[in-house]
């Protein structure tokens, strides 16, 4: 089953997942009143009432844990400033798949249970205050941790009540807090966490620190399919501090390549970090390096491009459109290709691990605690309940931290010295020898009649493995061909990065649909418009990590709103304009980009971007991820790739992987749609839209299609 | 070997050459100073050497000695400094924070050498600070705000 097939559909269906939030009431017996009371697992009372919430979702810079921080405070009726906020272990006993943060969906996900969770524990404690005054639950009400009653003027805190509640069941009636009660949500709101990175306190694994800990840097076969043949280790060894060289057996990667995939390699471990990545470069080691030692990236391109002249065949439900085009024939055709990307956190990856022999102890900032947990069970043999996970905030993750093969090392590395080991991998490392964003061709065509309309469009690309997820709001036909992929397995193992694969996708269908609006000789914000018009809803409630319909009216009131807040047609001279729209798990984001080309250099000026995500929780984070969202959206769009020769990735640290930096950032202006629709995500929607946005302005500066990204490097232009 | 960091002293045994981004992290548990590159290209290892905008990752430990080292650890001594995380706060600057010391310590840097500085001249002192979350509109907005409030004062 592919993980993001979050939660099985037949316990959606019937609204059980939210039993996770209900479960823990029969979990407590034992405590005193001394004690901690946890009502759910969100939740935690001191008895000298201290409340804390637990955070199932990891924080990478998201802002996920802050808007959820946010619903508890404001569903528990209590200051948020008195709220504390503490990260979940991974428990898939208790959270489930609700744990992965992926997608963009944690609010989304945890809006509904996690408010009901919470409001059943305010309610537990009305009842049992209650009880303790003799009074009906109903003259009573709780604001910031304490439960009043009205008329006596009695109050009692949580904490002094944890005796009495924790052996009450939850009444049937509980009721949501009215949103007009809300008094954070749809708020900005600074959380906690930013205090702790602007004083340089917020606790990234990189910074444990476990007594008799050594650190361990490895020295991983620069080939994804190699493998060692042997090492001579007698220089490493010989650098001050350096403890121990051990050997990093390979471990497979899954079907479900969220887990393995760890590369065979060498571990030097040594009482400190920078000895450990020195002494590792002293390694003599003999490499086999496999299947791919003599291919490259065009290597790949080829192979794909090649698969597109061959016979094909359709997703069967698309036969009708196929019809279309055997009537009408093949009118226009596009194929766009989009380069390896990495996703360089700032942080780079690592993990600390104490294998014991009999149980395990993890630090990490992992984006699936609760799979990593279960993975590492499978790979050692340690039962699940031996193992923890302690989720640390992550410095940066976009996708890479949901793969486990860092933890997997760090784990193999520990069982082999007993010791806790902190791994950290190198810059280098996150660039040479990791996971990553997959090369992708994307091929579209369209079929016109007599008239020139177009009749239906088709598809056929390599955005169809684990998280393809196809999105289609327009009102054409379309054709989706199967998957075109690379037969011998894949040159680089893939890895989620920021958006997945709604990056690839949107570049082919917002830049094709923008060649169909040239063809049809209309305005493109006009002809998507027509477009959304005539579409129906498209059903995709049905796929658990999307959850809802897809509404081509929302999208279309992003178009508008983009349409008069960018000034659409009505530029300075030598500024142009490209725009794109797309849905993402039920988020809708349309952007405009202004441009100016002088002298074959490309300098963006703006970007507007208008969203809607509806209910926004944190407009402050909101804003500030849609921003987040483009930056990284121009980074791939203009100037980062990696490329592969003879299996090993050409780029090494920031000086050839170089990122978007401030003096090339363009201003940027963000619009949020007011909705009281539940709230959906917001740290990826704004991403996909950028590069067909651009290479669509570019077209409109030049008249002239660029179909591949980055254009650096691929094109003519440069960036200014 | 002995560091003037903060205005405190400390003792310990390094090798000569090793970074002084490592002799923070690793042996005085300084650890709000990091690691991302290792080539003095992101500048998320910036610290203060004697005033100046300084990668500690390609620093050797021996050329910090008898400098006063100032890191975003220290809470007294400079009020510049702490206008600047209370502006980095205020506009909730921060997604994943990792790069917010060195972005902090080096528009500190620029802001003592040049209280005034135009756009331009931000742009161009902080383009070595990478963020790979894509802050830089927050960022640049908090340092123009502490111009702002200095020259009111």
């Amino acid at each position: 089953m592919k993980r993001r097939d979050f939660f099985k559909t037949s316990t959606l269906a019937s609204g059980g997942f939210l039993i996770s939030a209900y479960l823990p009431f029969a979990c407590n017996e034992q405590m005193g009143e001394s004690e901690s009371w946890e009502p759910n697992f969100y939740l935690r009372v001191d008895p000298d009432n201290t409340i804390t919430f637990i955070c199932s979702r990891t924080e990478l810079g998201q802002g996920t844990s802050v808007g959820l921080a946010m619903i508890v405070a404001d569903e528990l009726g209590m200051d948020f400033e008195n709220l504390k906020t503490e990260f979940a272990n991974g428990a898939m006993e208790r959270y489930g798949d609700l744990q992965d943060t992926g997608g963009s969906n944690g609010l989304r996900m945890l809006w509904d249970p996690l408010r009901k969770a919470i409001a059943t524990a305010r309610e537990i404690f009305i009842v049992a205050a209650a009880q303790k005054w003799d009074v009906e639950p109903s003259s009573c009400l709780s604001e910031n941790g304490f439960v009043y009653h009205d008329s006596s003027g009695r109050k009692a805190s949580y904490g002094s009540l944890i005796g009495l509640a924790k052996d009450l069941p939850a009444p049937f009636d509980i009721k949501l807090k009215d949103p007009s009660e809300f008094k954070y949500i749809g708020k900005p709101v600074v959380g906690e966490r930013t205090r702790m990175i602007a004083n340089g306190k917020n606790p990234y694994s990189i910074n444990m620190k476990q007594p008799d800990m050594l650190y361990a840097a490895v020295a991983r076969c620069p080939a994804w399919d190699g493998s060692l043949i042997d090492f001579d280790d007698s220089k490493a060894r010989s650098f001050p501090g350096v403890v121990d060289v051990v050997e990093v057996p390979a471990v497979e990667i899954q079907a479900d390549d969220f887990k393995g995939g760890v590369r065979s390699g060498v571990a030097v471990l040594a009482t400190n970090t920078w000895a450990a990545l020195e002494a590792k470069k002293l390694l003599e080691i003999q490499w086999d390096l496999g299947a791919f030692s003599n291919k490259s990236d065009t290597d790949v391109k080829n192979e794909l491009l090649a698969q597109l002249d061959e016979p094909r065949g359709i997703i069967p439900e698309t036969r009708e459109a196929l019809n279309l085009f055997k009537r009408y024939g093949k009118g226009h055709s596009a194929t766009y290709c989009s380069a390896y990307q990495a996703n360089t956190c700032m942080e780079p990856l690592n993990a600390t691990a104490y294998h014991m022999g009999n149980k395990i102890e993890i630090w990490v900032g992992s984006q699936a605690p609760g799979m990593f947990r279960e993975r590492i069970s499978q790979l050692t043999g340690i039962p699940e309940a031996a193992i923890t996970i302690h989720n640390l905030p992550s410095g940066g993750g976009f996708g890479r931290r949901f793969h486990a093969d860092f933890v997997e090392e760090a784990v193999l590395i520990s069982e082999k010295v007993r010791k806790p080991v902190k791994l950290t991998w190198s810059r280098e490392d996150t660039l040479t020898t990791s996971k990553y964003h997959p090369l992708c061709i994307d091929h579209w065509e369209a079929t016109f009649n007599r008239d020139g309309k177009v009749m239906a469009i088709g598809y056929q690309g390599s955005t169809g493995s684990t998280n393809g997820f196809h999105p289609y709001p327009y009102a054409i036909p379309m054709v989706h061909y199967n998957n075109i992929y690379e037969r011998e397995g894949r040159l680089l193992p893939r890895a989620s990065w920021r958006s997945v694969y709604a990056h690839p996708w949107a570049l082919g269908l917002e830049c094709f649909i923008d060649e169909l609006a040239y063809l049809a000789k209309k305005d493109p914000i006009t002809y998507r418009i027509e477009l959304l018009d005539k579409a129906e809803v498209v059903e995709q409630l049905m796929i658990p990590w999307v959850g809802d319909n897809l509404y081509p009216q929302k999208l279309k009131e992003t178009l508008q709103v983009a349409r008069e807040k960018s000034n659409w047609g009505d530029t300075p001279e030598g500024i142009f304009q490209g725009v794109s729209s797309i849905s993402y798990n039920t988020s809708y984001c349309s952007q405009v980009i202004d441009l100016s080309v002088q002298n074959g250099k490309v300098k963006v000026h703006k970007v507007t971007a208008v969203m809607n995500c509806g209910r926004v929780i944190n407009p402050s984070q909101v804003e500030s991820q849609v921003a987040g969202s483009i930056i990284w959206g121009l980074t791939a769009a203009l100037k980062t790739q990696l490329t592969v020769i003879d299996g090993r990735v050409q780029q090494s640290n920031f000086d050839s992987y170089d990122l978007l930096r401030m003096d090339e950032t363009p201003e940027i202006e963000v619009h949020l749609i007011q909705s009281e629709d539940s709230p959906s995500g917001a740290g990826e929607p704004a991403v996909p839209g950028v590069a067909p946005a651009l290479l669509n302005a570019l077209f409109a500066a030049t008249g002239e299609r660029i179909r591949e990204i980055p254009i650096v490097g691929n094109s003519q232009y440069s960036i200014a | 070997m002995e560091l003037n960091i903060n205005n405190q002293e400390y003792s310990f045994e390094a090798e000569e050459n090793m970074p002084l981004l490592w002799v923070l992290r690793d042996l005085l548990e300084l650890t709000a100073t990091k690691y991302s590159c290792g080539i003095g290209q992101c500048g998320a290892c910036t610290v203060l050497v004697n005033g100046r905008a300084t990668r500690s990752c390609s620093t050797p430990v021996s050329a910090a000695l008898n400098k006063n080292i100032t890191t975003i650890e220290d809470t007294n001594s400079n009020t510049l400094l702490q206008a600047l995380k209370d502006s980095w706060v205020e506009n909730d600057t921060p997604q994943c924070g990792y790069c917010q010391s060195g972005q902090i310590m080096n528009a500190l840097a620029l802001l003592s050498q040049n209280p005034n500085p135009t756009d331009d001249e931000i742009l161009t002192a902080m383009r070595g600070n990478l963020c790979r979350c894509g802050t830089y509109p927050r960022i640049k907005k908090s340092i123009k705000q502490v111009i702002k409030t200095n020259n009111t004062l």
